[in-house]
């Protein structure tokens, strides 16, 4: 298959972006749980069903990424050994991946972070819980960072790379996540009048997490180009460089409907025509979560293409 | 409209960068160099590479000049260097075969010649 002029392995593409979206989903909505809709002391007065229902999607969000990143885990066996598919789920290239890879040890601690997690969700009524509950979210998507590209940079750059990619996938979590949450705490308040101090509050907050997501993405986003790609000529005359352009031409996408949102529709949730702005603003938001998920597709490509910088230097 | 102050900034950073870092394991350097000839054959031959290596997927192979397997078979990895010990092959021109694979998962090879004795 082709993207873009780059040659893509369809199954570890998909068991990639499904297992980032996946686990960025995870986190986000904890991570909106936490900042946006129950900060101490002043939780938005929120429709009731609202928490039970996140809680599900953390749940099915947590399921999926698991499911998908066994097969993230197995298609990546069988590229590192060279060997068939069918040749290498044999148990012991497993464990030579599981454990003798640095590949295979980030995916062990992500498999704690897991469990943690999931002991979390079970037992959440108690307050500790739910703090360990984020910081095993947390975990369980920071630590994607040192599978990939940054991982491997060598030295002092190599600790700013996996800086800059761990605080990307918080943010890239928090914005996509949050997202999801918002659409649903939306749709669930409805256009009962009644809920308008809720939508306010909550819109608010999340603009405040929205914005500290996207510049905390621009960042870190440019130094990370910055040590891939190298140069501006790669970005047009790689297959990496052309796919990260389309990854910025649908976050540029997204930072418009974000822009409409917060400068036209969320100050009208607070003067006139409230239930018409909520509507529209359920919908951007819904186009802009839409949005996230095709970069999610892109991203699962790119960790899988050689980055444009090697080109320099052959 | 601090956002699009943002989006203004991303292009410029990219402009701006020139940085040409590794993120994939290639061949630095190697002892016997590559291309080069030596009196006696070496105990080892030594490869460097640009990046940290996965010892359990990393492996070099060395063929005489009769086409004979004269590496021992016992790869070993350290960081980004990898060594094979060597049997005595004779004179003429020796194949190296590298097959690595960095632990950001991808795997790179290649393979080059040097000479021994005349």
């Amino acid at each position: 298959m082709d993207w873009f002029g780059a040659e893509i392995a369809a199954p570890m593409v998909a068991a990639r972006a499904v297992h980032l979206a996946a686990s960025a989903i995870t986190a986000g909505v904890l991570i909106f749980d936490a900042t946006v809709l129950a900060p101490a002391p002043s939780p938005v007065p929120q429709a009731p069903s609202i928490g039970s229902q996140l809680r599900r999607v953390v749940w099915f969000a947590l399921a999926v990424s698991v499911a998908s990143g066994l097969a993230w885990f197995v298609l990546q066996a069988a590229a590192m050994s060279g060997l068939a598919l069918s040749e290498a789920i044999a148990p012991d290239m497993l464990q030579t991946v599981l454990v003798e890879t640095q590949f295979g040890q980030v995916m062990l601690v992500r498999l704690l972070c897991v469990i943690v997690l999931a002991f979390c969700l079970g037992l959440d009524r108690i307050a500790a819980l739910q703090r360990l509950a984020l910081a095993a979210a947390l975990g369980f998507v920071g630590a994607i960072a040192w599978t990939g590209h940054a991982g491997a940079t060598a030295g002092g750059e190599g600790v700013v790379h996996v800086a800059a990619d761990v605080l990307h996938l918080w943010a890239a979590a928090a914005w996509t996540g949050g997202l999801l949450a918002l659409v649903l705490l939306l749709v669930a308040l409805g256009r009962d009048p009644e809920a308008s101090s809720a939508r306010i509050v909550a819109v608010r907050r999340f603009s405040a997490l929205g914005l500290a997501s996207v510049g905390t993405l621009l960042v870190t986003g440019a130094i990370h180009s910055w040590i891939l790609v190298g140069s501006l000529r790669l970005m047009f005359v790689t297959a990496y460089g052309r796919l990260l352009m389309v990854k910025l031409a649908l976050f540029a996408l997204m930072l418009a409907l974000a822009t409409i949102n917060r400068l036209w529709l969320a100050p009208r949730l607070e003067t006139g025509a409230t239930a018409r702005a909520a509507a529209m603003l359920t919908g951007t938001a819904a186009i802009e979560l839409l949005l996230a998920i095709a970069v999610f597709a892109i991203v699962g490509a790119l960790g899988t293409q050689h980055p444009a910088a090697h080109f320099l230097n052959t | 409209m601090r956002r699009s102050s943002l989006i203004a900034i991303a292009p410029l950073l990219l402009v701006l960068a020139t940085g040409a870092a590794q993120a994939h394991a290639f061949l630095d350097h190697a002892e016997p160099r590559v291309g080069n000839k030596v009196a006696t054959p070496p105990r080892e031959v030594t490869l460097w590479f640009t990046q940290k290596l996965e010892p359990a997927f990393s492996r070099i192979t060395v063929t005489n000049a009769a086409g004979e397997r004269v590496d021992s078979g016992k790869t070993r990895v350290s960081g980004s260097q990898m060594s094979v010990p060597l049997r005595g092959g004779g004179t003429g021109t020796y194949h190296v075969n590298w097959h690595v694979l960095s632990v950001d998962t991808h795997t790179t090879e290649g393979n080059f010649t040097f000479q021994v004795g005349q």
